[in-house]
Order: structure tokens, then C-alpha cells, then sequence
């Protein structure tokens, strides 16, 4: 099959899927402990909107299910059996909108777009304004986007043509100045380039150039190169991709370098050997979000496409709003250089602060997620954690949208 | 360590680090007035010969051992610091004592940032300021500047500004017979301006000002405010670190260029005043000051960045319109940057509302 990447590959004999990648999902089981399921069957629903499901990324045995408070599903834990079979899966039935949808959500491959505002999976009876595609990386170290990209042009080429065909929306494929990904030209997609320092490959970036979100009830749905590349694979060769790239970096670890790994790979035997001793390392997910991810049950997250483990230093809690020691907010020049492009960084946090949900909104918060605002909690000396602020701010908007 | 990024992962980290840099960035003002302030002293000496050095500052500098009748660097800097000292002790003190109280009441430890407002506060003050109105000003600038309003970073105007503004204010016509006083218009700052004013460059050179020695800080005024040379290097180091924003400081300075020049431009060229050029308006009074330590205080300015080139504007115009057209006000910075502060909100409130109708404009 085309595609076969260059990169080293790690197999893992456990795997999970993390109910904190999906936002607002009420997940309903479609499997049992101790069943055997096959890769790309569906193993969990929303049980709010039962067409969207949850495909299990390889085949094996339901070893455990971890529940957390008000019994919210925290993990999927799947034991990994090469024996059992792939379900293959039919190609879409037509060329309309329809059969396209159905056959994005039948594959599972529905649950990996996301909505602005908010965050989550869109509904599939809803219509966006536009679909972005994110074809740029910009956090340090995280793998380059190039390479996975090139090494499955076709199934990339093949997701593209089919997400255009989702909506009637116009289809973005944001892209770095130096990478144009090829397409095909006939899908209508259009090319957008982004520079601009680490903001440049986040989707509030794009979404905030391409298509602000107002109070007017439009949504934007965007979706990763990986995913994207996935889905092409779903339709080029009826089953699923058991392969995600990750870039493995930090100062705790020994050789860092990119990895061909399994969706939802258990971290700990994915480390195995590959850090430093005497170091306490904690893991953190990127510069971006750097949310301590060494807490149990530690699976590669759905979205996650960097490792970076570090040595033990003193990092500030990431649940910790710190309300007792919240200090003045300096508003500084250097917090506009962090914010996000094309919204006012120190009136937006100042809104947040105060829970000020409907100047939060006018200044676009809509188009922001936790990412967005992660470098503004580093830049501020004020100990706020932005995004949780945002994500009140958020929810309350939510409610109300 | 000042130069790394390490906001915040310390409680307080980051506003400790800035603090620092502020007050580095102050040191070679500091220096100089120290210099400077033995350097008028002796000269101003030989212009009051009814001065007979009894006050408490005088005899400490005689203490010191400063000789009068050939004085070197030591001289100077023995006389300066029988003079600065004092006053920044006090002010510090004052300070201590009110954030002290302000914090025990509020059940918070004490924040360091009255370090800096001291400092700022004596920097702005003539070299012989009496110690009753340095303990009220202070007291105003703790208690009215920051304290009421929750500590420091939650005040919208500089707390050293508003206590200079409140002693301008309430002791207008103070004038002691001390040779530090020579050359003062009260506590209003240095009356370079209003000499040049009445007799243009002639009167300058009579007074012993000349470009070299107002660059370099040699001229009679407030503390801190006399060389624009220390003023610059403290500026370079806050602009480096980012403390300062590039833009709202570039703003006053092309503004001042600007409306000097439509002054002189369309202005009556008879008038000293008007055909003072910008290089004196950059020199004299404490124009350059305000608007690197003063203006340029993050939490006293706009935040928005064309709010920054706003204010930027309006402080260069206010200055260079009230130097001009009203001759009892010379140097004019205090009062504009207090204006200028209190308008600071309101600059960013318009704004903020043009920027969400723009948004509005173009959203799906």
C-alpha cells in the first residue's frame, strides 16, 4: 500500500482512548469489558447524538474502562490481539453530501473534526461556514508536517476531496509559506499560508484570517493533517490508520527524533528506554497546552502529536486558577506579542478575569479554545490560568449560544 | 537572570523581576543626581552669599568632610549624597510605614513596589525639598496612588506621579534660600524654560546652559530629570527587556518633533516660545524623564497598541501646547502626564469599541 512512512515504528500492546478528547461527548458503551473487538468498529457512542461513534484504532481485547467523578468515562483501555480481524469497511455509497457524511460517521472519523466555537464535535446535522484543515505545525519540536504529509500523498489528496464534499462550505487548507501539500484540484479546496511565530499554527489563527465567528449562530469546523490523513486512508483502503507520527522531545529524553505510533499508545511502554535516568520527569503536552499528563491512565491523547518530557521543575498546577494570589495584571506590550493574532490580548484577559462573558465575546473569544491562550497565562504575571477562565467564559456562552 | 523570561512560575515571579529592571534602569539617574546635585550646590553657593549652610543636609555634607573651596568628585558626590540620601530615606520610610499598614489591613504581605514609587518620587523632587513635604507627598502617593486601590498594578495612574502632582499642587510658591533652589520654578521643576522664554539662547548661556551640559545632566532642576544621557541608557535597558512598550515611547518622542514643528511652522516666530526649538524642549524640564519612567509605566498606560501611539500623541501635544502658549507652567510635564493618565481608560475604551464594530463588521 502507499504510505508506508519512513519513520520508525513502535508497536504497543496496550492502548486507550481518552474521553477528555472529545468535549461535552456523553459516552454510551457499545462494548463490554473482556469482549474482542476489531479494528475500526464502533466501541462507544454519543449518547446524545447516537450517530456519532467512537472506532476502536486497533484489534484487541476491552481490557478495562476507567470512569472518574459522576462516573464521566476517563479512558478506554484496549489490550492489543493481532489475531483479531480489521473490519473493512465500504467505501461511501455516492458522491453527495449525504453519503459522505454517513460514511465520515460510520468510520469514527466524524469524532476527530471540531467545531470553533467551543471546541467540540460538530453536529452532523448542522452546517459550518467553512472547514479548515490544518496542515502547519508550529510548536517547537513537534514533528514536521512535510514529511507525514509527503509519505501519504494520496490518502491526504483523497480525504481532501471528500471533506470538500461534506459541506457546501468553502474548504481552507492552512499551510506553512514553505509546505504547499498537494491536493486535488478538482476537490475546490482552497490554500491559505500562515506565518507568524508560534500563534501561526493554531486554528484560532486561521479561523480569526479566514472566518470570524460572530454571534450569529455560524460555526467553523476544522480538523488536523493526521486525521485528515486518516480518513484518506479509511476510504483508499477500508481500514483504519494504525499509525500516528509523534515527535519525542524534552531534556529528559535520550535520543529525541519522530515515531511512527500506535492512536492511543500507552505512554508508559512507550518511553520504555527512552529517558534519562535519576531525572523525575514529568510529561507535558507540548508548549502549548503543558497540562502534567504523567497522571494515570497516561495514553497518547487523540490530537496530541508531541512527547515532551522534561525534568521535574516547579511547575504551577494547571487547575490551580491561584484566586488567592491572583496579583495585578501588568499590561504589558509583551502580552500582545502572546495573544492571539488580531484580538486585544490585555482587554481580552481582563474580561476573562472578571468572568465578563459578553465583552469576552465581543473581542472574539468565540474563536479561541484553551491553546489560544496558553502562551498568555506563561506571559502574565498575574498567575491567572487563562485558559480555564476561558473555558467558563466559554460554557456560559455555551448555554446561551 | 534579568534578561531570561522567567514570568510567573514563581507567585510574584514575574513583577519582582520587573521591578528590578525598573529600578536598574534608574541607577545612572540616580548617579547623576547625586553628581549633579554637589555640582549646583557649590555653584549655587557662590550666588547666595547670605546662605550659611546651618541646615541639617549642609552640615552633613559638612560632615562628609566636602570641601568648598576646591571641589572634586568626592565634593560633589559627599554633598549629593548628604542631600539625596536624606530624602530617599524619608520617602522610604513614609513609604514602609503606609504599605506596612495597608498591608496588614488587607491580610497580604508586603509588596516591594513602594521601593520604586520612592525612588521615582525623590528622583522628581528639587535637591532641597523640605522633609514635611516629601512625608505628604509620599503619603499621597501610597495611600491615594496604589493603596486604596487594591496594591500595586491595580492603580491606573503611576503613584510617584500623583504624589509629585499633590506636592506641586499644595506647596506652589515653595522656595527655601538654599542653592539648590537656584534655577527652580518651585517644585514645579527647572526654570531653564522659562529663562529661554524671556531671553532665548542668550539667557541660557548666561545661566550656564549649553547643550553639552544639559545633555550630560549639568544644569539645575529636579533630581533625576537633568541628563538626558542617564535618562537614555535607562531607557535602552527597559526597551531591551520589554518592560517598556517601544511604541508608546517612540509615540511621544515623533510627537514631540511633530508639534514643535507645526508650532514653528505656523506659529508667530517673534516669540521665544514658539521658536524654541526641539532639542531644548528635549533638554530642558523633564520631558524625557516623564516619558520614559513616568509615561511609559505599564500599569498607567494604555493597552492597546493604538491606544499607546494615542496616548503617545496627546502627551507630546498637551506638553509642547501648554510650554508654549502658557507662560506661568514652563516644563508642563506633571500636569499633562496626570491628564494624560487619567484618560488612559478612556483612550482604550474607544479603542475597544471601534475594534468590536470592526469585528462585527466582518464575521460570519
Amino acid at each position: 500500500m502507499s504510505g508506508s512512512s519512513n519513520f520508525e515504528t513502535r508497536e504497543s500492546s496496550q492502548l486507550g482512548m481518552l474521553g477528555r478528547d472529545y468535549r461535552g461527548v456523553h459516552f454510551e458503551l457499545l462494548c463490554d469489558t473482556g469482549d474482542r473487538v476489531r479494528a475500526g468498529v464502533a466501541v462507544m457512542r454519543d449518547a446524545r447524538r447516537p450517530d456519532i461513534l467512537f472506532t476502536a484504532p486497533a484489534a484487541g481485547r476491552v481490557a478495562r474502562v476507567v470512569r472518574g467523578a459522576r462516573r464521566k468515562l476517563v479512558a478506554l483501555q484496549i489490550e492489543v490481539d493481532a489475531s483479531c480481524e480489521v473490519a473493512e469497511l465500504a467505501a461511501p455509497a455516492g458522491q453527495d453530501q449525504a453519503a459522505q457524511r454517513a460514511f465520515m460517521l460510520a468510520s469514527g472519523s466524524w469524532a476527530s473534526l471540531r467545531t470553533r466555537p467551543f471546541g467540540n464535535i460538530p453536529d452532523p446535522a448542522t452546517q459550518p461556514a467553512a472547514v479548515l484543515i490544518t496542515a502547519i505545525e508550529s510548536e517547537p519540536m513537534a514533528p514536521p508536517v512535510a514529511p507525514v504529509i509527503d509519505a501519504f500523498a494520496a490518502e491526504f489528496s483523497a480525504a481532501v476531496t471528500m471533506l470538500a464534499r461534506i459541506s457546501s462550505a468553502p474548504l481552507f487548507i492552512c499551510h506553512a509559506p514553505e509546505y504547499r501539500p498537494a491536493f486535488d484540484a478538482a476537490s475546490g479546496a482552497r490554500c491559505k499560508a500562515f506565518t507568524g511565530g508560534a500563534a501561526a499554527g493554531l486554528p484560532g489563527r486561521h479561523i480569526q484570517a479566514l472566518c470570524p465567528i460572530g454571534l450569529a449562530g455560524a460555526e467553523v469546523w476544522h480538523i488536523g493533517y493526521q486525521e485528515t490523513i486518516a480518513l484518506g486512508h479509511l476510504l483508499l483502503h477500508g481500514r483504519p490508520w494504525a499509525q500516528r507520527i509523534v515527535a519525542l522531545a524534552g531534556d529528559a529524553v535520550l535520543r529525541p527524533r519522530c515515531l511512527a505510533v500506535t492512536p492511543g499508545a500507552a505512554l508508559g511502554e512507550l518511553l520504555e528506554g527512552e529517558l534519562q535516568d535519576g531525572s523525575q520527569p514529568i510529561l507535558v503536552g507540548g508548549n502549548l497546552d503543558r497540562q502534567p499528563l504523567a497522571t494515570e491512565p497516561a495514553f497518547l491523547g487523540a490530537s496530541q502529536r508531541l512527547l515532551k518530557v522534561i525534568r521535574a521543575v516547579a511547575e504551577p498546577a494547571a487547575d490551580d486558577i491561584g484566586a488567592l494570589d491572583m496579583g495585578a495584571l501588568i499590561p504589558g506590550d509583551w502580552l500582545e506579542a502572546n495573544g492571539p493574532p488580531g484580538i486585544y490580548a490585555v482587554p481580552l484577559m481582563r474580561a476573562l478575569q472578571l468572568g465578563d462573558v459578553e465583552r469576552a465575546r465581543e473581542l472574539g473569544a468565540l474563536e479561541l479554545v484553551e491553546e489560544d491562550v496558553a502562551a498568555l497565562s506563561r506571559a502574565c504575571v498575574s498567575n491567572s490560568n487563562y485558559g480555564l477562565l476561558l473555558r467558563q467564559v466559554l460554557d456560559q456562552l455555551e448555554s446561551s449560544y | 537572570m534579568l534578561f531570561e523570561v522567567d514570568h510567573g512560575n514563581a507567585p510574584g515571579g514575574g513583577r519582582r523581576r520587573i521591578l528590578r529592571i525598573q529600578l536598574l534602569a534608574l541607577l545612572p539617574v540616580t548617579l547623576v543626581a547625586l553628581v549633579n546635585s554637589g555640582y549646583q550646590y557649590f555653584q549655587g553657593m557662590a550666588l547666595l552669599p547670605g546662605f550659611d549652610g546651618s541646615d541639617l543636609r549642609s552640615r552633613l555634607a559638612d560632615f562628609l568632610s566636602a570641601n568648598p573651596e576646591a571641589p572634586g568628585l568626592y565634593d560633589y558626590l559627599a554633598v549629593g549624597v548628604a542631600h539625596v540620601l536624606p530624602m530617599l530615606l524619608l520617602a522610604l520610610l513614609v513609604g514602609g510605614f503606609w504599605e506596612r499598614i495597608i498591608a496588614d489591613r488587607r491580610g497580604r504581605p508586603m509588596e516591594p513596589g513602594f521601593l520604586l514609587v520612592a525612588l521615582l518620587f525623590v528622583l522628581l523632587l528639587p535637591g532641597a525639598a523640605a522633609f514635611g513635604h516629601i512625608i505628604f507627598g509620599m503619603s499621597c502617593a501610597i495611600i491615594l496612588g496604589q493603596g486604596i486601590f487594591g496594591g500595586e498594578g491595580k492603580s491606573f495612574i503611576n503613584p510617584a506621579l500623583l504624589g509629585i502632582a499633590m506636592v506641586q499642587v499644595s506647596y506652589p510658591a515653595a522656595s527655601a534660600l538654599h542653592p539648590l533652589w537656584n534655577g527652580m520654578a518651585g517644585y514645579a521643576g527647572s526654570d531653564a524654560i522659562a529663562l529661554y522664554h524671556r531671553g532665548g539662547e542668550q539667557a541660557l548661556a548666561q545661566a550656564g546652559i549649553d547643550t553639552w551640559s544639559a545633555f550630560i545632566g549639568a544644569i539645575p532642576g529636579t533630581l533625576g530629570t537633568t541628563s538626558l544621557l542617564a535618562i537614555a541608557l535607562g531607557a535602552v535597558l527597559l526597551l531591551v527587556t520589554r518592560v517598556i512598550s517601544w511604541r508608546l515611547l517612540a509615540a511621544q518622542f515623533i510627537g514631540l518633533l511633530l508639534f514643535v514643528w507645526l508650532v514653528a511652522a505656523f506659529g508667530d516666530y517673534s516669540s521665544n516660545p514658539q521658536a524654541m526649538p526641539v532639542h531644548w524642549h528635549l533638554l530642558l524640564g523633564s520631558f524625557a524623564f516623564g516619558a520614559v519612567f513616568i509615561a511609559c509605566d505599564p500599569v498607567a498606560s494604555a493597552c492597546t497598541n493604538p491606544g499607546r501611539w494615542i496616548q503617545g500623541f496627546l502627551i507630546a501635544g498637551l506638553v509642547v501646547l501648554i510650554r508654549v502658549a502658557n507662560s506661568t507652567h514652563p516644563d508642563a510635564v506633571i500636569p499633562v502626564l496626570l491628564l494624560v493618565s487619567l484618560l488612559a481608560p478612556l483612550i482604550d475604551h474607544a479603542v475597544i469599541a471601534w475594534n468590536i464594530r470592526q469585528r462585527a463588521r466582518r464575521h460570519v
